[in-house]
């Protein structure tokens, strides 16, 4: 069940694969498949510790570099419809499950409400991935959420269009 | 060039709390047109002086805009590093995102030329 509290639009990152819906689901669901995808480079080794696919269900996913202390994440399932809707919140953890900050990217939300979407077409399947932060006043980020949808389609890496860019804030 | 760090995580939530308002995002492009004293802001908005004040406390906190103390004008102006903080955030997790999918897409690639059960779609 989505978060009352959060109304406005989260973010959205589209991307189309040439496979059908049915296996992208596989890859997001099976244990075995996700560890050979989810990891920011093929250099990292991702390995399931738990898994349990249903409402209220937890993932355990450990994540190792080189030498580096190994990293991990939690996710609890909120909504699954096979093979077209995944839901749950997702959060890096330490080795005991407690919530902790990510040290590459500080400014990171501890909890986010992330959701995948799958959609055949005919080159295969096109996935929605949108997130939110869920955190202590997830209406305010959630309501800037909206905004920084507005403010990531508009940018272009520079100041020049800062006006353009605001004004689609304001109507947004 | 060098970017400067990342703002502490309370300053970007600060940043994220002033962007959520719809008057306080107007108030910041109308600054964008250039610095405006707190009369000239409140005018589009038939709102009091004090309650434009106290939005342009807020976007002053999360470093957004700065304040002149030239007398009882207060000239406002804009700081766009400020919201170049906020994308740089969105920009790292979408590209964290994008790497994972640049994954998947291999792994899909190899799925359907692998031998055995895996490759059948049911």
């Amino acid at each position: 069940m989505p978060d009352p509290n959060a109304q406005p639009a989260p973010f959205v990152l589209d991307r189309s694969f040439a496979a059908p819906p049915p296996l992208v689901w596989r890859t997001w669901t099976e244990p075995a498949l996700l560890a050979r995808w989810y990891r920011p480079n093929p250099m990292c080794q991702t390995t399931v510790l738990e898994h349990g696919l249903h409402t209220g269900g937890l993932m355990v996913v450990q994540m190792r570099f080189g030498e580096m202390p190994p990293s991990y994440e939690r996710w609890l399932f909120q909504d699954i419809e096979a093979p077209r809707r995944l839901q749950w919140k997702q959060s890096m953890t330490d080795a005991a499950g407690n919530p902790v900050g990510n040290p590459r990217m500080p400014d990171w939300p501890r909890v986010m409400l992330t959701t995948i979407e799958l959609q055949a077409q005919a080159s295969g399947t096109l996935q929605r991935l949108t997130w939110q932060p869920h955190e202590a006043t997830p209406a305010e980020i959630a309501c800037f959420a909206g905004a920084a949808a507005h403010l990531d389609r508009g940018w272009v890496g520079g100041f020049d269009n800062l006006g353009a860019l605001l004004g689609a804030l304001v109507d947004g | 060039m060098l970017r400067p760090p990342p703002p502490p995580a309370t300053q970007l939530d600060a940043v994220f709390a002033a962007l959520a308002d719809p008057t306080r995002r107007a108030i910041l492009a109308r600054l964008v047109e250039g610095d405006a004293s707190v009369g000239e802001l409140a005018a589009p908005f038939a709102m009091s002086q004090p309650a434009v004040s106290k939005h342009l406390k807020v976007l002053e906190r999360a470093g957004l805009v700065a304040r002149g103390v030239d007398g009882a004008r207060r000239p406002t102006r804009l700081r766009p590093e400020a919201l170049a903080a906020a994308t740089t955030w969105l920009d790292a997790y979408r590209a964290l995102w994008d790497a994972r999918f640049a994954q998947l897409d291999a792994l899909l690639h190899d799925l359907a030329h692998e031998p055995g059960p895996e490759t059948d779609d049911a």
